[in-house]
């Protein structure tokens, strides 16, 4: 039964929750655009996820708030696609498939078609922004996380739940990927 | 090419997710120092050190999504309501209270009080019964429908199933929390069935019906009733809301709304009259 100390509890619980939830709201929306494909949608799966949040608020151990944040925006943004678009989860063959052709295209270096840096970073954002929603799933999730929401390798390899060395393999992949999709932009 | 002996890869992939973890700021300052020798010594690695540079850079700097104001109102009440919530849960004294009468009920044998007392013990220990002493406690049970109703109105949608139909409500319902109360279409009388929600309060689902009048949403809560006692409306309004409170042979009723208590009456008594039906 709830007596003083759980009151408390809650109270701190409200404190907590504004504390290590309101700062990340804009890198929440932000994952959950690139995830779900667009604003509205994205707010909301974070409104769900921020729910979540608020329920498991016990849960959160102190470390980075904004990746503890991220994981469930991940989530809610998962359970939100099978519910409303269960054709855009697109299976992309075995994960290891994945991880070959990533091997693959790093043993291709040099690639001559490579475009010029500086015209990397004259990148028109509208190309930029329908290059990144075209990556393959797990290349965005994981290119999102470290460019847009800025969390360290390690970060992303807890979130996602996969070793270090995939994400630095997955990373390489969809910069690749993105460089030769600006590369084709006339 | 000649072996590098600085304990770098000397494959291309692995020299390139380096270039990479250096771009990131993942490398510490000898790796850091070794991969940076190796990007002056050949162009074609400078060009792509360059490129994920750029490329980089421009990810990064992409336009963030703004956050609404009213967005962030939205999610900073998600942690107000749920302390209101708790903060306004009932006082220990408040549930012990109804043991006394149960134990009553058992009649004048000391045995079946004393008996009587034991189960209340037992049961006490289980989540059901907290549910009982709750169902009969109606001023904390109240703020939990409260709560319940103020954060639906925060939520994307009030409601789980959405139908004006009884005949799809009802079943839904019932497939869920195991019973459902009346659903009567008072559409007619200017109130519109939406449909329906589970709500989980004090560690029970209840089932919840959702109407609509003009431009107001009435949350209609509906605990089975365990007494048997019947009761008449009773205003509980309180914090902007207001909240009607009766009771028939099958069902303890809450129905919360934000709009004006004669409306929210109105509301209750075409109810309960369509109900008796």
């Amino acid at each position: 039964m709830p007596g003083d100390a759980t009151v408390l509890n809650q109270e701190a619980a409200a404190e907590r929750f504004r504390e290590v939830v309101l700062p990340h709201l804009a890198d929440a929306l932000a994952l959950a655009r690139w995830l779900t494909g667009n604003a509205a949608d994205a707010e909301d799966v974070v409104q769900e996820a921020c729910l979540k949040a608020h329920a498991g608020i016990a849960g959160y151990a102190g470390g980075n708030a904004r990746a503890w944040l991220l994981a469930i925006v991940r989530n809610a943004c998962y359970s939100w696609l099978a519910r409303n678009r269960p054709r855009s989860i697109v299976a992309v063959g075995d994960l290891s498939d994945l991880d070959d052709m990533t091997a693959a295209y790093g043993a291709g270096l040099p690639d001559t078609d490579s475009p010029e840096a500086s015209l990397i970073a004259k990148a028109d954002t509208a190309a930029l922004e329908a290059a990144i929603a075209a990556l393959p799933q797990q290349f965005r999730e994981t290119v999102v996380l470290r460019d847009i929401n800025g969390l360290s390798y390690r970060e992303v390899a807890m979130l996602l739940g996969v070793p270090l060395g995939t994400v630095m393999s997955r990373l390489a992949r969809a910069r690749g990927l993105l460089i030769s999709q600006l590369g084709r932009a006339p | 090419m000649s072996a590098h002996n600085d304990g770098l890869p000397d494959d291309p992939a692995g020299m390139q997710l380096m270039i990479h973890a250096l771009v990131d700021g993942e490398l510490d300052a000898a790796a850091a120092l070794a991969v940076e020798r190796r990007i002056a010594a050949d162009p074609a690695l400078a060009a792509e050190h360059a490129r994920i540079a750029a490329l980089q850079t421009v990810v990064s700097g992409l336009p963030r999504p703004d956050v609404r104001e009213d967005f962030k109102a939205r999610i900073a009440a998600i942690g107000t309501a749920g302390t209101e919530k708790v903060l306004s849960a009932p006082a220990p004294a408040a549930r012990v209270l109804p043991a006394h009468r149960a134990v009553h009920r058992f009649g004048a044998f000391d045995w079946r009080a004393l008996a009587a007392s034991i189960i209340v013990t037992a049961v006490l220990a289980s989540g059901a019964t907290q549910w009982m002493m709750l169902s009969r406690a109606p001023d904390s049970f109240a703020a939990a429908v409260a709560s319940g109703h103020r954060r639906s109105l925060l939520a994307a949608s009030p409601v789980d199933v959405v139908s004006s139909d009884r005949h799809t409500v009802k079943p839904w319902l019932d497939a869920r929390v195991g019973l459902s109360p009346p659903a009567p279409d008072l559409a007619n009388d200017g109130f519109t069935l939406l449909g329906g929600r589970v709500e989980v309060i004090a560690d029970r689902t209840v089932p919840a019906l959702v109407y609509r009048h003009r431009e107001h949403l009435i949350t209609l809560v509906a605990a089975p009733e365990e007494t048997g006692s019947t009761s008449g409306p009773v205003d509980l309004s309180a914090g902007g809301f207001s909240l009607v409170h009766w009771t028939d042979s099958a069902f303890s009723y809450w129905a919360i709304s934000d709009t004006e208590r004669p409306e929210l009456d109105d509301f209750v008594d075409r109810f309960r009259a369509a109900a008796a039906r």
